[in-house]
């Protein structure tokens, strides 16, 4: 497995999240979870070190990564886009919002500006379905989002709308 | 003119609604200015409490202030109302009438969404404590009978008379399946082996609910003194809630509401000086649908991927760590304290034959009034939808219900006079799921639902056996053929037989309810797959590939909405002057469509001989 | 106990699942992810059947892998029922592997028809898991099911060389499609993105494992230390024992 070297630097840190949980396979998520936090991904390094402090194979803590939305394998973006496509924000054209983000942003959901600043993703529902369609920025919820209403968000994140033209990777 | 309040009591409350809704809208704002506002007055003899609580369930007016004990409910309030708040309505009794819900029918203003018919039809067992209390003060839980059962349960009742009760009352388990509590509990009392687990399903995955959402966050203590009660009746030491991580402040209520029943004696060794010890650990979810199975969600726990198994023996014998094992849902967990305290008759007295005591419906959608309502089980679709919710949004007609999330189907209007229920959904080709009810109107493309929700299974199916993955992956190539007006009429059969084989093959409920949506929409909707396959066109004008937008002339104001909203810029059109769509940069994304309030958009059929 | 297997009463042992009882009374059912080796994993459901226990009203549908018999019961293993779900199960499956004569053959067995073949690189792999079990068995997992949905598959981390593959392709050899592609070359063998030196057998030249391998099984046991293939291996002790003899 090719560790990037820049991982080596945080490998302390990495080690010091691991402990705080007992060596058994029923850490496992919560150890992800605690790292996801941190570092807004799954570096390969800590994928690895997991795997010898639970006990399990890296193949299985890379499927659990995987499997699990709450995980990245890749870097997400400083700024992440949720945009909610539950069913109630979905017949409110959640899409729409969708089209709008790749406009101004240039990346689909999944994707993230090639600078490390934005990520777009969809989530399937985020329980706020009164306000729908919601968007969540960074843990702060938008309620009853319309496509103009976008211009204005993404400034707020340091971004110019229509003057953003960072493709994605 | 505001009103005048006549009386006036020593202590008020300030409740401030803090759920993910209302917070979105700013509540944190308003608790924090009405919380500074009354530090400025010291010298004030009546003594206001501001009191962050959990999710009223009206989000749509949200951010709601109430003022206790003299019932009065202020919407979408802003942070520079607090001024006007705290000297008017707390320190003189004025009703500040701008903040007050205005009927929409009577147009009468009321002071308090008791008076709403939101409110009023509503019967709340479930959801009893929320927006009542603070969630992070175990005291404020204990001022209303908070750990009452447990008490009772722990000095007058042995574990079986728990039981017994919990099976008269008739309750079912609210996650979809509405598998009869008492009876799994007691499988798991007389199941053989020394530890036993119980465990709280709070992964509540069907997009378009939030019902467990609100009670985690607004009154986590009721979830674990169910669990306790559960625990204690079928012997179990150690407790699991698995909570939803996107749930962050449901996460951090219960967490803080564990620590709080412990520091009180109501978790750990000795629960209230007895025999009986209990304790409970919160795990949060991964992300995936598919744990709100719960061998699949006990596979998580167990630190693997959440791919269920085979249920030929049931988690009451061999669950967690193959040993016994209780789970339920959240809301079914709320029900247990009451149905402890009050006995069965007084919860079985609430509901139809067979489905006893009320449900939790989260009404979104194209409707008036969304939120959470809690109603006795056997009320319709209509009173629930029309009564309650206040009718379709902006007067359109009522096309279809979507019930019980990815598991469930859409029931058209025809059956609006439907008792709700356990059963009657499940004949409806429905189900109840966790009791997500979405209204969808004409604007909504009943080919098109039935594709989302299939999408939506396609990436949360956990892939293992053949029927679900598979089937999946061949429904969903078909609806999006015949969305982009490619389908032919022999796949109507097609998706039929793979229907009918993901029902009765497939390893898990996800995968045996999956057809649901296409099966209730063939059902009820037919003619418009019929409409999408042999005329090429969409009758809600949502399927892009078969639609396009023309203004009517005759009918356009020139009011520039639809303009303003287009985000592709085909619109043109000055104030006061007939605007018109550029057919080749317009996106059919149907914003203009929507908006216009003199339905001057007209949807048009688009030819489809290229292909 | 008894069960009434299609109509004939046949003894079964508590524990056992229907499918090993069908094995030893040559009752046929098709299965793509069972192996005696691992037992059922109720993953490919192919071997579905009907059941209906002592007191149940009515049969129930079950996979006969997973289903293990505690009680006297009645199973069918034909019926229209049963024929229905195989039929659409190899079609379904079919599209996977679409050029498989294992697949071909079972879709003349049940008339499954053919679904437009939307997939236009058909993956061979069926998501039988075999592969997995193969690899976990050597004591590796290597490989294991990533992602999930309609997306899932079999993969080593980052679809990259692992560190943990020796080479052995047990999982090439268990895989019923033939879906794990393997290249042998110029003493190399090419599996899973990576590629292995091969060992000749000391005795009869023929290259019959990869270094890795060799290395791998020296640790885990005295076998493999004479660096012989296994039919030489037997040969040899054969003449040993005849020897001592």
């Amino acid at each position: 497995m090719q560790i990037d070297v820049n991982e080596y630097k945080h490998e302390n840190e990495y080690k010091e999240l691991i402990e705080n949980y007992a060596g058994k396979p029923e850490s496992l998520l919560a150890i992800m979870q605690d790292i996801q936090k941190q570092y807004n991904y799954l570096p390969r390094l800590a994928i690895s070190l997991i795997s010898r402090h639970v006990g399990i194979p890296v193949s299985r803590v890379y499927a659990m990564a995987s499997f699990y939305k709450a995980f990245s394998l890749t870097p997400k973006g400083r700024f992440v886009f949720r945009v909610c496509d539950g069913t109630a924000c979905h017949i409110k054209n959640s899409e729409t919002l969708l089209d709008q983000l790749q406009k101004s942003l240039g990346i689909k959901p999944g994707e993230t500006t090639t600078d490390g600043m934005y990520s777009v993703e969809t989530v399937n529902c985020l329980g706020a379905c009164a306000l729908a369609p919601v968007m969540v920025v960074n843990g702060k919820v938008y309620g009853k989002v319309s496509p103009g209403d976008l211009e204005g968000i993404i400034k707020e994140y340091g971004g110019q709308n229509h003057g953003y033209d960072n493709q994605g990777s | 003119m505001d009103m005048i309040i006549k009386a006036h009591d020593d202590r008020q409350t300030i409740l401030v609604c803090c759920g993910t809704g209302c917070t979105a809208n700013g509540a944190r704002d308003v608790f924090n200015a009405l919380q500074s506002k009354l530090k400025d007055h010291p010298d004030i003899e009546v003594l206001p409490v501001v009191k962050a609580t959990g999710c009223n369930g009206w989000c749509e007016k949200g951010p709601l202030v109430r003022i206790i004990p003299r019932d009065i409910t202020y919407c979408s309030v802003k942070a520079q109302d607090a001024d006007e708040i705290v000297d008017k309505t707390l320190l003189e009794g004025i009703l500040i009438k701008r903040l007050l819900y205005r009927d929409p029918v009577s147009k009468e203003h009321l002071a308090s969404h008791h008076l709403t018919d939101f409110y009023r039809k509503q019967h709340k067992i479930a959801l009893r404590n929320i927006g009542e209390i603070d969630p992070a003060q175990i005291s404020d839980y204990l001022e209303r009978e908070g750990y009452q059962a447990l008490k009772k349960a722990l000095q007058k009742m042995d574990s079986q008379e728990v039981i017994d009760t919990v099976k008269a009352a008739g309750l079912r388990g609210r996650g979809g399946g509405g598998f009869p509590a008492g009876n799994k509990w007691q499988a798991c009392r007389n199941a053989s082996g020394q530890e036993k687990y119980i465990i709280c399903n709070g992964d509540e995955g069907d997009p378009g609910a939030f019902m467990d959402r609100s009670i985690m966050e607004g009154d986590p203590h009721t979830v674990i003194e169910g669990m306790i009660l559960g625990a204690y009746a079928v012997g179990a030491s150690h407790g699991y809630i698995y909570v939803r991580d996107e749930y962050d402040l449901a996460v951090q209520n219960l967490g803080q509401a564990i620590k709080d029943a412990h520091s009180h004696g109501y978790l750990g060794n000795r629960i209230m000086d007895s025999d009986f010890s209990f304790d409970i650990e919160l795990v949060r979810g991964g992300g995936a649908f598919v744990c709100g199975e719960e061998t699949a969600l006990m596979a998580s726990i167990e630190g693997r991927t959440g791919e269920p198994r085979d249920k030929y023996v049931y988690p009451t014998e061999k669950g967690l760590w193959g040993k016994p094992t209780v789970i339920n849902n959240v809301e079914t967990w709320a029900n247990i304290p009451v149905i402890i305290l009050h006995g069965a008759e007084a919860f079985a007295a609430v509901g139809t034959e067979n489905s006893k005591g009320t449900k939790v419906f989260s009404l979104v959608g194209k409707v008036v009034n969304t939120g959470l309502v809690e109603v006795p089980m056997g009320t319709t679709l209509r009173e629930i939808i029309y009564e309650i919710g206040g009718g379709v949004l902006k007067k359109r007609s009522f096309k279809a219900v979507q019930t019980g999330g990815p598991s469930g189907g859409c029931i058209p209007a025809s059956l609006l006079d439907l008792p709700v229920d356990f059963d009657s959904l499940t004949e409806a080709g429905s189900m109840m799921g966790s009791g997500g009810l979405i209204v969808m109107d004409d604007h909504t493309c009943m080919v098109e639902v039935a594709r989302y929700y299939v999408n939506f299974l396609a990436g949360e199916s956990c892939g293992k056996c053949t029927p679900c993955r598979e089937g999946i992956r061949a429904l969903l190539e078909i609806l999006t053929d015949i969305c982009n007006g490619q389908g032919r009429m022999e796949d109507l059969q097609l998706m039929e037989d793979i229907c009918l084989t993901m029902q009765e093959a497939s390893l898990c409920a996800l995968g045996r309810t999956a057809p649901n949506p296409v099966l209730s929409t063939l059902r009820y909707f037919r003619d418009e797959y019929i409409e999408h396959i042999k005329n090429h066109y969409c009758p809600a004008g949502v399927c892009r590939e078969l639609t396009t937008f023309y203004i009517d002339p005759e009918k356009c104001t020139g009011c520039t909405l639809c303009v303003k909203q287009c985000s592709a810029d085909a619109i043109k059109g000055e104030k006061k002057q007939v605007h018109t769509i550029n057919e080749s940069e317009c996106i059919r994304c149907g914003e203009c469509y929507r908006v216009c309030a003199f339905d001057a958009v007209q949807l048009g059929r688009r030819d489809h001989h290229e292909n | 106990m008894k069960i009434k297997l299609n109509g004939k009463e046949r003894e079964a042992m508590p524990g056992e699942s229907i499918l090993e009882l069908c094995k030893r009374e040559n009752v046929p059912i098709p299965t793509f992810c069972y192996h005696q080796a691992f037992g059922g994993q109720g993953a490919c459901r192919m071997c579905m059947v009907e059941v209906r226990e002592e007191g149940q009203k009515e049969a129930r549908l079950a996979a006969a892998c997973t289903y293990l018999l505690n009680r006297e019961a009645e199973v069918i293993t034909e019926s229209d029922r049963i024929q229905r779900i195989r039929r659409t199960i190899v079609m379904l499956l079919k599209r996977r592997a679409a050029g498989d004569p294992i697949l071909k053959e079972l879709a003349d067995a049940y008339a499954a028809p053919d679904l437009e073949a939307v997939v236009t690189e058909p993956e061979n792999c069926i998501l039988c898991g075999l592969c997995i079990h193969a690899c976990e068995e050597m004591g590796k997992s290597a490989i294991w099911s990533m992602f999930r949905g309609i997306d899932k598959r079999i993969a080593t981390p980052y679809d990259e060389a692992s560190d943990d593959c020796i080479g052995c392709a047990a999982c090439a050899r268990i895989c019923p499609t033939h879906a794990i592609s393997m290249e042998e070359k110029d003493s190399k063998r090419i599996i899973w993105n990576k590629s292995f030196e091969l060992v000749a057998c000391r005795r009869c030249g023929k290259e019959y494992a990869t270094r890795e391998e060799i290395e791998y099984l020296k640790e885990r046991s005295d076998y493999g230390q004479e660096n012989l293939c296994e039919s030489c291996r037997k040969k040899t002790l054969a003449i040993t024992v005849k020897n001592y003899i």
